[in-house]
């Protein structure tokens, strides 16, 4: 016993100071944003039953933390945010009229497959709209995680905006279903365009059903992808998401975000749980997209309650890595004063009274507490970074008065 | 500024020669020392010198851009990546591997030992594709010695000629899947570095075109 007493468990860390406040800043910030636009904060708790994530096979269960209850009852850690909000939409505020806008910003607990710089427990925020399902709340989802990360200060910024109804349409109109389609939908989310061509074959695809297959993994625009394809389909299925997109696009364009937007419809991943419009938000500096969203109209009726969802996280650990490395926004809080005071009656209460004006200024104030003389409290402040030291002495009421200009 | 990461050795080679013949300048590559980091700002790129297995996870973690590595490693790893074009060298084919007596009995071996240098892909083709469970036992390094010594039953390992093997009394049992190097892309990049990868991208793929071309003449 007591090895690991000195050390954090994998893929967990301490956050120190300054790394601190940047979180809470973006934390801050984040909340100011998606209240004003009326999407209202929950918190769900940290431990769910095990059946919360199985029922909808929502996560791989080797992918979540888990540990029993007194009961024996499997329980897992909160692993994201929208099957908690889905649980609750569905029960606890069942009677609740729609549309319904909710936000969170928590901390999530993932075992990844694989190791790395990775961490296992980390902080996302993030929005859903429940029970609308079209083109403008799509939009709106969208335009809120746009919003999100250009007021964290991450303005370098590109968002893939796919359609995952394009893909099945597809697979539809050409007869391809179970395995190879779950393989081809593989392998166009990982652009390998080496194994599709062998697939095509096998699958025996025409000539001109190939060549769009292929297409789909490398096509970055928006309105030339959009009238580039609707040519090559004739499925309703994929036309009706082409249009989705042309809508999605249009509302995108009145936000003014259009150049933030490219399409990428060969992003097919959790393809059991996203059922229209997906999206990922990516920024320079860190090596995995930092905004994950989509529609996901079966989640919430795993939960017995019919209603159409779209959401999007937006990973607040990843955020900082990456302003940090851009160098930008950085919050600087260091204390702005420090106030001592030498023994004597009279002269604690002085200076108690001296730091609650100060703070109620809106200043960061340390009353000391160890002590320190005049000139050890100046050094102190001096390698703290603290701009301003006031020291109270007996018989100096002009000191007082100091504070007071201040 | 394109950072590539690249497998230390004979694959490294091949793909600066690719590079140079598809219009890059890896001068800066060529440079005769230790350094693992090599860069030439003129040329836009910047070179990462790698353990192969280091390959996908320096481009998933969007260390390096793009990656030059075999499918064996990206098998074994299992990272999420863009793989986007087959490189064509370096080929060669995962196998399980045995005495030649095995062959066709493979499935009647109770409690079957599998020794291999890649835990994963042994696992899941047992697993996944036979549907079996087997003891995998993981080595570093010459592993056709365990069926020789008892170690193990059969092996999973990538086989170029076959000369090791047949030297050592064992033969090719089951083909598990064609490798050959691949080109791999980091998702982030792919997204706000286009204007530079999709232009390399596209050279790439018609200088392969251009070498198969010739090949085809000289046949």
């Amino acid at each position: 016993m007591g090895n690991y007493r000195f050390h954090t468990p994998d893929g967990v860390s301490d956050m120190l100071p300054e790394v601190c406040a940047t979180k809470r800043g973006i934390e801050s910030k984040l909340r100011n944003l998606f209240d004003a636009s009326g999407y209202q904060e929950i918190e769900t708790p940290g431990i769910e039953f095990f059946d919360v994530y199985a029922g909808g096979n929502f996560v791989a269960q080797e992918n979540m933390y888990k540990l029993t209850d007194q009961e024996g009852r499997i329980l897992v850690l909160r692993y994201d945010g929208t099957v908690p909000a889905a649980r609750l939409v569905a029960t606890v505020l069942k009677d609740h009229a729609l549309p319904l806008r909710l936000s969170y910003i928590e901390n999530m607990y993932r075992f990844r497959e694989s190791g790395g710089g990775k961490q296992r427990e980390f902080a996302q925020a993030g929005i859903e709209l429940m029970g609308v399902s079209n083109a403008q709340a799509d939009a709106e989802v969208i335009a809120t995680s746009i919003a999100a990360a250009l007021e964290i200060g991450l303005s370098d910024l590109q968002v893939a905006v796919g359609q995952v109804d394009f893909f099945l349409g597809l697979m539809e109109e050409w007869g391809i279903g179970g395995e190879d389609a779950e393989l081809i939908s593989k392998l166009v989310d990982q652009k390998d365009s080496v194994m599709l061509e062998k697939m095509a074959d096998r699958m025996n695809l025409s000539p001109e059903n190939k060549e769009t297959l292929l297409m789909i993994p490398t096509l970055f625009g928006t309105y030339d992808t959009i009238d580039l394809l609707e040519k090559r389909v004739t499925g309703a299925r994929a036309k009706a998401a082409l249009t989705d997109l042309r809508e999605i696009l249009d509302t995108l364009k009145d936000y003014g975000y259009t150049k933030y937007i490219s399409l990428d419809l060969g992003m097919l991943r959790s393809l059991e749980y996203y059922t229209g419009m997906i999206f990922k938000g990516f920024t320079r500096e860190v090596g995995f997209p930092i905004i994950s969203g989509g529609r996901y109209d079966k989640v919430v009726s795993v939960f017995g309650r019919d209603v159409p969802a779209v959401g999007f996280s937006i990973g607040i650990t990843l955020c900082i890595t990456a302003l940090h490395r851009q160098e930008w926004g950085r919050e600087r809080r260091s204390t702005d004063v420090v106030i001592g005071y030498d023994a004597g009656p009279g002269l604690r209460k002085k200076a108690i009274r001296a730091a609650r004006e100060l703070r109620k200024k809106k200043m960061r104030v340390i009353l000391d507490c160890a002590g320190k003389d005049e000139k050890t409290l100046g050094e102190y402040a001096k390698s703290n970074g603290i701009g301003q030291v006031i020291f109270i002495k007996a018989n100096d009421s002009c000191l007082e008065g100091e504070t007071e200009e201040k | 500024m394109i950072t590539i990461a690249l497998s230390k050795g004979r694959l490294a080679d091949q793909t600066l020669e690719l590079l140079e013949t598809a219009g890059y300048d890896c001068s800066s590559a060529r440079e005769d020392s230790r350094k693992l980091v090599l860069e030439d700002a003129a040329a836009g790129l910047r070179f990462i010198m790698a353990k192969p297995a280091d390959v996908p996870t320096y481009v998933e973690y969007g260390a390096a851009d793009i990656g030059v590595v075999g499918k064996d490693t990206l098998m074994e790893e299992n990272r999420q990546l863009y793989e986007v074009i087959d490189l064509g060298f370096g080929a060669c084919r995962m196998c399980v591997c045995g005495p030649e007596r095995l062959r066709g009995s493979l499935d009647r071996i109770p409690n079957k030992r599998v020794a291999s240098k890649y835990p994963n892909i042994t696992r899941a083709y047992f697993e996944k594709t036979k549907r079996e469970s087997v003891e995998i036992i993981k080595l570093n390094g010459s592993v056709e010695l365990a069926p020789l010594v008892g170690l193990a039953e059969v092996i999973v390992d990538i086989v170029e000629s076959g000369r090791t093997l047949r030297e050592n009394g064992l033969d090719v049992l089951e083909v598990i899947a064609d490798i050959s190097a691949r080109l791999v892309v980091n998702r982030v990049a792919m997204k706000m570095k286009s204007g530079e990868i999709m232009p390399m991208l596209e050279a790439i793929r018609a200088q392969l075109g251009k070498d198969k071309e010739e090949r085809g003449q000289a046949l």
